[in-house]
């Protein structure tokens, strides 16, 4: 399957090229990637500036008044961690169509980014959420920082399973119950929910100040309507409707115009909201979906 | 209305195949997709759910299936019988040697002709007669016809054979009477009630009894013995239900050698010792007492000289040549038989001189020797062809390899007289020539038969085949009579004189002849025969007594000898159980008399058409509004 592509090496060599852009605080304007570091009390020197009255004299740089016969103050790099978790869809539909493999890419783009993430330490996670026999069922790892424990995410990657309903408010819901810092929040999923779930679950996140980024997955077959031609019993996965239709060359139509249509609806609420919103579609564009799309997301560049 | 052949009803699971296709058809396949959200702004589908689809091709086909099942079924309807309007009526006659037996003033073959004929003037005008014939085979006699002066003629052409009528030539017979829709059967016996049963499905069947009593006497074999120190033996049997008196006299070659009136017991089968006769000759035995049938009164057996006769045994294997002495002495106790070894015959031939000395036969095993002097030659397994050793190629029979075992059975069992089953061992799988006629035969690769005993006149005299080997004691093996028996015949035929065949009646018989023959038969009629390629005429004696056959100066005596123990049991008959089923069919059979049956068949497969033309056109109509150029 797709996701364990994510743990090849040289996939991993290929994420290597890429560098972590994850802004480090919300105070820095949204979408102006790497720029908004804040001084603080960290222990990596950044900058010199010139002394003021009122400054903290403990950051003197005594060293270079004395060549200089200038009070320099010397200014650290705030010692501040941003909590990644890319929380991935694993209902029922992201299995479907089997063929296009969904839950693998939307899988294998979590693991992606988290690896891109530890490259600068960050604590970063993985979830991956459905809501099966009315429970939600929300399952993270622990938080990792070092890419030498990325392998510790395998285990669970490769483990999850499509199944249940896609209740994205509900997953957001027993997220925000673990009351984390405000961090970043990758939602991947394919989003066939209804319009308020979406825009509630946003919301929540943005009220918990968590920088959200939505990466939109769909399968290549389903969003080209590649479905036989003729009478079909169509069955939603996670409803069990049924529907009978005629597939043709004006149903496929009728199916891509719905698709462009959700993802174009889906793209117009994150823009509101400055959420940034990447489509990934279709499992073969894996590694052009790394290299092209994410770096609009600002995770990578 | 009922169904003529109600077995061929099963063909109406065709039904139930065509409504399985039909639900697989329609059976939509179902997929499962990531949500219905997607198909929000798809159309619906004209029906949402379907049950049941009036579908008027569906209908049609079955409608077809069903017409074709009846009409494969035999529906018919019974409907009051139309005086003529080409009504064809088949008046079948068995001409076995029973049909000839005379029961008062005429035979019972006459009492069919007078009962056929009352028929034909009684029938309506317009309605057509046909004339089928059986015994042996069945043969149509006469075409349908209304002109009553061809049915006389036809009829009064009918003669009785010498030979028992066969069930099979009967059911021929009634088959070859399909179409018509009335059958007149006339036998002197019950036939079997299947028969009439599956004859009675296609068209009403009347069942002729002729003939009422059972005095006949048979001879049932004649064993001359051996002359001049053997006696013969004659068995005689009496068929009647009552003591019946027989007076037999027994002539060899029109001298009287034994004459004795006999009581006979009702049903009783005697054995009567003459002899021994005085010298080599035909043998005929004849009943004198008149009786029912008259074929089986005479009976003709070739009595073999004693005089010393010479012959040679070859074989590698000694206790194979030990063996093949045994049944020649067996056969004539007067043979001087030499044996030996084939490497060193020719040899020791020239050496001595033995090659001078004529021989009568020579027996030759698992070797070939060309021994020009031998009157006659039997191979027994002939060897297979090898380099600088001759082979039996060389008088045209050739071998093409070896079984490692054959089994006689079955049909090739039934061309060996006497043999039902007969396995055997090594067997040669060889090709005979033309003017051999096959004696038994056994099934070979691809269940293609192959000759296990043969014989025929060559151009060097006669020459016998025996295909299996003999090794291992299997002339002498009591398991293995069979084989014996096949020798035997063959060593009698190949020493018994050239001119006088004796065989029995309906047996195919072929004689040498140049150009044609003239064969003259027992009721001294004469006819010309002309030759087949491998200068051969083929005879098949109808008749019991004797055969004529001259050709280029050369004249074949064939006596033909009839005896059947059911043709010739007249009073089987009258048994009650053999009756029962046979007077039953008929009588179900006259029972519908008023009535007819009108098969519906045609109508059927009418109504199957028109129901297929219509789905055609429907189809091409369809096809049409769909925009395709094809169906």
């Amino acid at each position: 399957m797709l996701e364990a592509r994510a743990f090849e090496p040289e996939f991993l060599r290929k994420l290597d090229r890429l560098v972590l852009g994850i802004k480090r605080a919300r105070t820095v304007r949204a979408g102006n990637r790497t720029l908004g570091r804040v001084q603080g009390l960290g222990i990596e020197p950044e900058n010199f500036k010139a002394y003021a009255p009122g400054d903290d004299l403990r950051f003197l740089d005594w060293n270079a008044f004395a060549r200089f016969d200038e009070l320099m103050l010397r200014t650290y790099r705030a010692d501040r961690q941003v909590e990644v978790t890319a929380l991935v869809d694993a209902s029922a539909s992201m299995g479907l169509p089997e063929r296009d493999d969904k839950l693998g890419l939307a899988l294998a783009i979590g693991a992606s980014l988290a690896y891109v993430g530890m490259a600068d330490n960050d604590a970063v996670r993985i979830g991956a959420f459905s809501m099966r026999a009315g429970t939600m069922k929300l399952e993270t790892t622990p938080f990792h920082r070092r890419r030498e424990s990325y392998l510790d995410f395998k285990p669970f990657v490769t483990s999850v399973k499509a199944g249940g309903e896609t209740r994205i408010a509900a997953a957001v819901d027993q997220l925000l119950t673990q009351r984390r810092p405000a961090g970043t929040v990758i939602l991947i999923s394919d989003f066939l929910v209804n319009e308020s779930e979406l825009e509630d679950a946003l919301k929540r996140l943005a009220a918990a100040r968590h920088e959200v980024k939505v990466v939109h997955v769909m399968g290549e077959n389903e969003s080209t309507a590649a479905y036989p031609a003729g009478l079909l019993r169509v069955r939603d996965a996670e409803t069990g409707e049924v529907r009978e239709t005629v597939m043709g060359p004006a149903t496929a139509a009728a199916l891509r115009r719905k698709v462009e249509k959700i993802a174009t609806r889906i793209r117009e609420i994150c823009t509101t909201r400055a959420i940034a919103y990447v489509r990934a579609f279709g499992a073969g564009n894996l590694e052009s979906i790394m290299e092209r799309e994410l770096p609009l997301l600002g995770i990578v560049r | 209305m009922g169904l003529l052949n109600p077995q061929n009803f099963i063909y109406g699971l065709s039904l139930a195949l065509l409504v399985l296709i039909y639900l697989r058809a329609r059976s939509r396949p179902a997929i499962e997709v990531s949500s219905l959200m997607l198909f929000d702004e798809v159309p619906a589908p004209v029906a949402s759910v379907r049950h049941l689809r009036i579908d008027p091709l569906f209908w049609l086909e079955m409608a077809a299936l069903a017409a074709l099942t009846l009409a494969i079924a035999g529906l018919y309807v019974m409907r009051p019988r139309l005086p003529g309007h080409g009504r064809i009526h088949a008046l079948v006659f068995d001409l076995g040697a029973g049909m000839s037996a005379r029961d008062g003033s005429g035979t019972r073959l006459d009492q069919a002709r007078r009962e056929a004929m009352d028929i034909i003037n009684q029938a309506p005008p317009g309605d057509e007669f046909s004339v089928i014939a059986y015994a042996l085979d069945a043969d149509a006699r006469h075409p349908p016809t209304a002109n009553p002066a061809n049915l006389r003629g036809a009829l009064g052409r009918l003669a009785p054979m010498d030979v028992p009528a066969r069930t099979a030539a009967l059911r021929a017979a009634l088959i070859r009477a399909r179409g018509a829709s009335e059958i007149d059967l006339f036998a002197d016996r019950p036939p079997p009630a299947a028969i009439l049963a599956g004859a009675a499905s296609a068209a009403r069947v009347n069942f002729h009894l002729v003939g009422s009593g059972d005095s006949n006497l048979a001879i049932v074999s004649l064993d001359p013995g051996i002359p001049g120190s053997t006696r013969g033996h004659a068995v005689i049997r009496n068929f009647s239900a009552r003591p019946y008196p027989c007076e037999l006299a027994i002539d060899l070659g029109g001298r009287g050698e034994f004459h004795r009136t006999l009581m006979l017991a009702p049903r009783e089968q005697v054995v009567v010792p003459f002899g021994p006769i005085r010298s080599a000759g035909v043998l005929h035995a004849r009943i004198l007492t008149p009786d029912a049938i008259g074929a089986d009164n005479d009976r003709y057996a070739y009595a073999p000289s004693d005089r010393a006769a010479h012959a040679l045994v070859l074989s590698p294997d000694a206790a194979v040549r030990d063996d093949i002495a045994r049944v020649l002495l067996a056969v004539n106790a007067n043979f001087q038989i030499e044996t030996a070894d084939p490497a060193s015959y020719l040899a020791d031939a020239s050496a001595s001189g033995r090659g001078a000395k004529p021989l009568d036969l020579v027996v030759m095993h698992d070797c070939y020797v060309p021994v020009a002097r031998a009157a006659s030659t039997l191979l027994i397994y002939p060897p297979r062809p090898a380099k600088n050793i001759p082979s039996a190629a060389a008088i045209g029979i050739s071998v093409n390899g070896t079984l490692a075992s054959a089994d006689i059975s079955g049909d090739a069992a039934g061309k060996a007289p006497g043999i039902e089953s007969l396995a055997l061992g090594a067997t040669r799988i060889v090709a005979i020539p033309e003017w051999m006629d096959l004696i038994a035969a056994a099934a070979g690769p691809a269940h293609s038969p192959i000759p296990i005993a043969a014989i025929g006149r060559g151009p060097g005299g006669p020459v016998g085949v025996l295909a299996f080997d003999v090794r291992d004691h299997l002339l002498l093996a009591p398991d293995h009579l069979d084989a014996l028996v096949l020798a035997i015949d063959l060593i009698k035929q190949l020493t018994a004189p050239r001119d006088i065949l004796i065989v029995p009646t309906g047996a195919d018989v072929s004689i040498p002849a140049t150009g044609s023959a003239r064969v003259t038969q027992p009721d001294a009629s004469a006819r010309t025969v002309a030759a087949d390629k491998s200068g051969r005429v083929r005879i098949r004696p109808l008749q019991a007594g004797r055969y004529t056959v001259e050709s280029g100066g050369e004249t074949t005596n064939v006596f033909a000898n009839y005896y059947d123990a059911a043709e010739s049991d007249l009073g089987a008959k009258s048994q009650g159980e053999a009756n029962a089923p046979a007077e039953k069919a008929a009588a179900a059979s006259k029972a519908q008399s008023a009535m007819e049956v009108q098969p519906l068949g045609f109508i059927l497969i009418a109504l199957a058409l028109l129901a297929l033309t219509i789905e055609s056109a429907m189809l091409i109509g369809r096809a049409g509004r769909w925009g395709m150029r094809h169906v």
